[in-house]
């Protein structure tokens, strides 16, 4: 094993990751802040993914079309999520949390039919924008500038949402709901929309990481659940609710995953849910997460 | 109310006569195929086939006199669920005939529901060769498509003719199809090229939403060469995330997929993205890159559009198409729609398809149907990948 597949490895475990970041990043907010377990949020990502398409097919696939259709994409699901959260979510918020389940699972069915209905069942791709369809030759090995694109915006948008929650007088708030949230409501703040805010910030991310993924994936019915699953799990890792805990969740989830797939190819799933299990049952609460 | 109540016993009475006077006359075939999920890609087209075949033989007068009708269900691609399907086709419906499925998860299954009644099933397209083997086979099974030794067969001897390939890597979905195709495509090509190293075998799962590992572990082996049985979505992005990685250019786009990804239905999906220069096949190229069309090919396939209504037709409808003209002929020879009798015609029969003519075996009931394969080549009339000179592989299959 030559150092250069070993970095190809490694590369590709990060790539991995910082897309299940962008989508557990928004799905760790909404039940860290809201106590929410929004299972839709593959869902969001899946409605992301097709508006992208739909997008690059209104615009023109090359030039400025794709990044066009990302915003259209991430503004559109964000836009669903403040719609879904005001007329559905708000009459759930004090409800024990199996309603909410169970309404978020509702959601999954669907948003999986109406995207059958819009789209069909007819599997779609999208083209990589032109500035970023190359590579780069880095130690001998052929790194897709995409990916290397993806590695950047994931760590950005950690290191952002990291700043408005900790630095901002919004994240003060937003923090302060997630403490307590009567309180807060008894001092005059509006509850309400800084909940309707953070869900639609969460929506965003899950639309955005839907656009940003159809350069290389397929959009397919299904790819909701799917992607719901891994998400889930990399939460679990790093602790349900902790920002920081979900970005290292991630990276660990891509690499453990990446050379699972190389050390013994017939079995790449179960080192991630080795890991899962054995998280679990030593620190229940995830590696950045605090005991509920 | 007393004169709503007679309106209503007429209303019903209007409404059964006609269904009851066409059900006394029709020969009724039970559908159940994925209409809905990942694999309605493939089940929709399928159904599509069969629905023109039904409509062509009844503008022709039906067989024995007797028009036929297609009673399609969803089956969700999973097992349980057509054979709930299947049973209540027989016993609710009572049709007739089965036939359909798509995946060799869901036919072995219903194949069981057929042994059970005593109800001729014909399987379209599961490959997985459980279906007909001799723990498995009953006098009502018939398959129509190849199974994975002859698709094994024909991807060995296309890999052969690489004479410089040294080192073949594999990749496959990890289950029965994925298993057992490559198992075949090891066995055929030790035969042919005994020089040939396996170094590396892949197993991502059905639907696997990220192949970026799998790819960059499969290059760090070095193959000269990969037999791959991915194919809809997951070829999609196997080949969107291989491209940027250079796997395509390490091997020189020596790549053998014996998957049906030679489809249009494959090729539109990844147009200008498609790895051209690959080998692939199809039950039918549809558009056929060179000159050796069958006369019968071009009316199918202008027929399908016309029916589909469709810009360009889909690489699955055949299947369906020749299932429901295979049962048709069977019948015609039984001379009733007595199963016990039609499933005894049905033993080397013989019929025509628009892709030639098809036997199936008195031994193990199957077609051993060759696939159309070449290279995947770029042509100025169409904005995606086609077959170029799509050649009909095995030429020669020992059949039973």
């Amino acid at each position: 094993m030559s150092a250069g597949s070993l970095f190809s490895q490694f590369m590709g475990g990060l790539t991995t990751a910082m897309f299940l970041f962008l989508i557990a990043s928004g799905l760790s907010l909404v039940f860290g802040i809201m106590r929410v377990i929004n299972f839709a949020h593959g869902s969001f990502y899946m409605i992301g993914a097709y508006l992208a398409w739909q997008g690059v097919a209104w615009f023109h696939p090359t030039g400025a079309g794709f990044w066009l259709a990302a915003l259209l994409a991430m503004l559109g699901v964000g836009a669903m999520g403040a719609v879904i959260e005001r007329l559905f979510f708000r009459p759930l918020y004090g409800r024990e949390e199996l309603y909410q389940l169970l309404f978020t699972y509702a959601l999954v069915l669907i948003l999986g039919d109406a995207a059958k209905f819009l789209w069909g069942t007819q599997q779609l791709s999208v083209s990589t924008p032109p500035v970023l369809a190359g590579s780069v030759q880095i130690f001998g090995t052929t790194q897709p500038l995409y990916n290397l694109f993806i590695m950047a915006i994931g760590p950005l948008i950690a290191f952002g949402g990291w700043l408005v929650l900790n630095r901002s007088g919004i994240g003060r708030m937003v923090r302060a709901a997630q403490m307590d949230r009567e309180m807060l409501d008894a001092l005059g703040a509006n509850v309400g929309t800084i909940y309707t805010g953070m869900f639609v910030f969460s929506s965003c991310l899950a639309g955005l990481a839907g656009a940003l993924v159809t350069p290389i994936q397929s959009i397919v019915p299904g790819m909701d659940v799917l992607i719901i699953v891994q998400a889930f799990i990399v939460v679990v890792i790093g602790g349900m609710g902790s920002f920081w805990g979900t970005f290292w969740g991630s990276v660990i989830y891509g690499e453990v995953l990446s050379f699972g797939i190389l050390i013994f190819p017939g079995f790449s799933l179960f080192s991630v849910f080795a890991l899962m299990a054995v998280i679990l049952i030593v620190r229940p609460w995830g590696l950045f997460g605090r005991p509920l | 109310m007393r004169l709503r109540y007679p309106i209503a016993l007429l209303l019903a009475a209007a409404a059964c006569l006609p269904v009851a006077a066409w059900a006394e006359d029709t020969i009724k075939i039970g559908f159940p195929i994925p209409l809905s999920g990942p694999t309605a890609v493939y089940g929709k087209p399928i159904l599509a086939g069969a629905e023109l075949a039904v409509q062509q033989i009844n503008a022709a007068g039906g067989v024995l006199g007797r028009k036929l009708e297609l009673l399609s269900r969803d089956s969700k691609a999973n097992a349980d669920e057509a054979v709930r399907l299947a049973r209540e086709l027989i016993i609710k419906d009572s049709v007739d005939f089965l036939a359909g499925t798509l995946t060799s998860a869901e036919a072995p299954a219903v194949s069981t529901v057929s042994k059970e009644n005593k109800i001729v099933f014909i399987a379209p397209t599961s490959k997985a060769t459980i279906l007909t083997d001799p723990q498995h086979i009953h006098p009502y099974i018939f398959r129509v498509a190849s199974n994975t030794d002859v698709e094994g067969a024909a991807g060995s001897f296309l890999m052969a003719k690489f004479k410089d390939v040294k080192k073949v890597a594999t990749i496959a979905p990890d289950y029965a199809y994925g298993r057992d195709s490559i198992a075949a495509f090891i066995a055929a090509l030790k035969k042919v090229r005994p020089d040939i190293e396996i170094v590396d075998q892949q197993w991502p799962k059905l639907g696997e939403p990220d192949f970026t590992a799998f790819i960059t572990a499969m290059m760090s082996k070095k193959p000269d060469a990969i037999y791959c049985s991915l194919f809809a979505g997951d070829f999609v992005t196997f080949t969107k995330e291989a491209t940027p990685l250079g796997l395509f250019k390490a091997i020189d786009n020596r790549l053998v997929d014996g998957a049906e990804i030679g489809t249009t239905d494959e090729a539109q999906a990844l147009g200008a993205d498609y790895p051209y220069g690959i080998v692939a096949d199809a039950y039918d190229p549809v558009i056929w890159g060179g000159a050796n069309e069958p006369e019968a090919h071009k009316k199918f396939v202008a027929d399908l559009k016309a029916y589909t209504k469709a810009e360009y037709a889909s690489g699955w409808s055949i299947v369906g198409y020749q299932s429901i003209y295979a049962l048709a002929e069977g019948i015609k020879k039984a001379g009733n729609t007595k199963s016990d009798d039609v499933a005894k015609a049905l033993l080397g029969l013989s019929w025509d398809t628009p892709v030639g003519k098809r036997t199936f075996s008195v031994q193990s009931h199957e077609t051993f149907a060759p696939e159309y394969w070449g290279v995947m080549t770029k042509v100025a009339d169409y904005p995606f990948a086609i077959i170029k000179d799509p050649q009909s592989l095995p030429t020669s299959f020992p059949t039973n």
